[in-house]
């Protein structure tokens, strides 16, 4: 017996919606799609945040995401450094991820101010990697120099004048938490209940659900790709999150009209049954 | 905790210190994390374990070789080269791969089989909608009703969720210290 059309429908093999899917993807390369990105509150309450900031201030970047996130982060973390080296705010990074001197390095190339414009160790400065996770988050919160003796590349921290104003969390005005799993929670719970220091949250689109601690705990959240094409905008100045807004509106949508059309095939095959 | 909630000098410091032990055994544990993993993929090769030992051997040689090379290369201009141009591409494709299988599950599993599905179903579909401007290009109300989905709905269920699993896990931290939870060593 030959299968009806919706039963074919419900059985599409995965192969062709994996080439659905990429030619779809494709399109936006041959004709950009250039729609408007609107800013969520969330993004403006981040930028509005370093917007407040100025050369006095000091911004923790701390990086808890790997390098395979960068199709969704990237965009955001550079544009945030942007501003925050704008506004000539010093900066304080580390992280937890072994992979993270590639992402330092990938932001240093792309906002070269870093090494033209700021002076390593007194405008921003690079401690390196830190295992322990929240107990790591908790312990810096409490006492950065008796964790951190010295920065990546193995200058003491009596050297590096940024480091010793940094005592604790108490001495940060803004942590920005670029985040692919739970250390938003750790600062969350050490910094900002704990001392009192607003954080702010650089994420991937599957962390929309850390919206709970907003605005109470968070000063603001950057989700996705969206948030980084957001952040180009507010900033004026467009980069890959708004190139790469054309995949999300294309891939979106067609998540929708797959999604659609199987529960159609699936209603219309068990109304048969 | 005790240091969390109140503010005794002499109780911060020793937390200070038992804070530094947990980052020490954190460094150290990835030390361990190599020597296990070598133990797993060399038993493999050694098994010539059937569509493994191939990929162990790759693993160990190529681990090897990286240190090798990290240890030579003492300007870490090799070192560099491979991060960038084999591991980065490599990270990054492996998760833009999962867009496509996000893609097919949700295509086979999302259907409304019931009320629970449906709603589950609509509330992607609008959030999905708020994500995306095409969203908006469709109709001016889809963000919004995204952005109640989000804030509204998804707020209120996960605040829920998480106050309930915090005082889930005083309880069964309580039960612990006193000794009334024993089944994560094999009692009951």
């Amino acid at each position: 017996m030959s299968k009806s059309i919706w039963s074919k429908i419900t059985d599409v093999d995965r192969r062709v919606l994996y080439w659905v899917m990429f030619i779809a993807l494709a399109i936006p390369f041959i004709s950009p799609l250039g729609m408007p990105v609107p800013v969520t509150e969330m993004t403006k309450a981040v930028y509005d945040k370093v917007e407040s900031l100025g050369p006095k201030n000091i911004a923790l970047f701390s990086i808890a995401g790997g390098v395979s996130a960068w199709p969704e982060i990237a965009p955001s973390m550079v544009a945030v450094m942007r501003h925050l080296v704008k506004k000539e705010v010093k900066i304080v990074v580390w992280g937890f991820f072994t992979d993270q001197d590639i992402t330092v390095d990938m932001i240093t190339s792309n906002v070269p101010e870093l090494k033209t414009k700021y002076k390593y160790g007194e405008d921003w400065v690079y401690m390196g990697y830190l295992a322990g996770g929240e107990t790591a988050v908790a312990a810096l919160a409490s006492d950065v120099h008796s964790v951190f003796k010295a920065d990546k590349y193995g200058t003491p921290v009596e050297k590096l004048p940024l480091i010793q104003r940094v005592k604790s969390a108490k001495d940060i005005d803004l942590v920005l938490t670029v985040d692919t799993g739970s250390y938003i929670l750790y600062y969350v719970r050490h910094w900002n209940v704990g001392k009192g220091t607003p954080v702010a949250e650089i994420g991937i689109a599957m962390q929309a659900d850390m919206v709970v601690y907003y605005p109470a705990n968070l000063v603001g959240l950057m989700i996705g790709v969206r948030g980084g094409a957001e952040y180009e905008k507010l900033i004026g100045r467009l980069g890959d999150g708004t190139v790469r807004m054309d995949a999300i509106n294309i891939s979106h949508l067609l998540f929708i009209i797959a999604i659609a059309l199987a529960n159609v095939g699936y209603v219309a095959t068990r109304r048969k049954k | 905790m005790f240091e969390y909630f109140f503010a005794v000098k002499e109780i911060a410091a020793l937390s200070s210190t038992v804070q530094k032990w947990a980052i020490i055994i954190s460094t150290f544990a990835l030390g361990l994390g190599i020597i296990t993993t070598f133990r797993i993929h060399i038993a493999h090769v050694k098994r010539k374990s059937k569509g493994q030992w191939f990929f162990s051997a790759w693993l160990m040689g190529f681990f090897v070789l990286l240190t090798l090379i990290g240890l030579w290369d003492t300007k870490f201009v090799v070192y560099d080269w491979t991060f960038k141009n084999v591991y980065v591409a490599l990270a990054t494709t492996l998760y833009a791969i999962t867009g496509f299988y996000i893609f097919t599950a949700a295509y086979r599993a999302f259907r409304a089989r019931n009320i629970e599905a449906t709603i589950l179903i609509v509330s992607g579909v609008l959030i999905l909608l708020r994500n995306a401007p095409i969203g908006e290009a469709i109709w001016r109300g889809f963000p919004i009703l995204g952005e109640w989905v989000l804030m509204k709905g998804q707020v209120g269920g996960m605040r829920t969720l998480t106050f309930v699993a915090a005082a889930g896990l005083v309880v069964f931290g309580i039960r612990t210290l006193l000794g009334m939870e024993r089944g994560y060593y094999g009692g009951e």
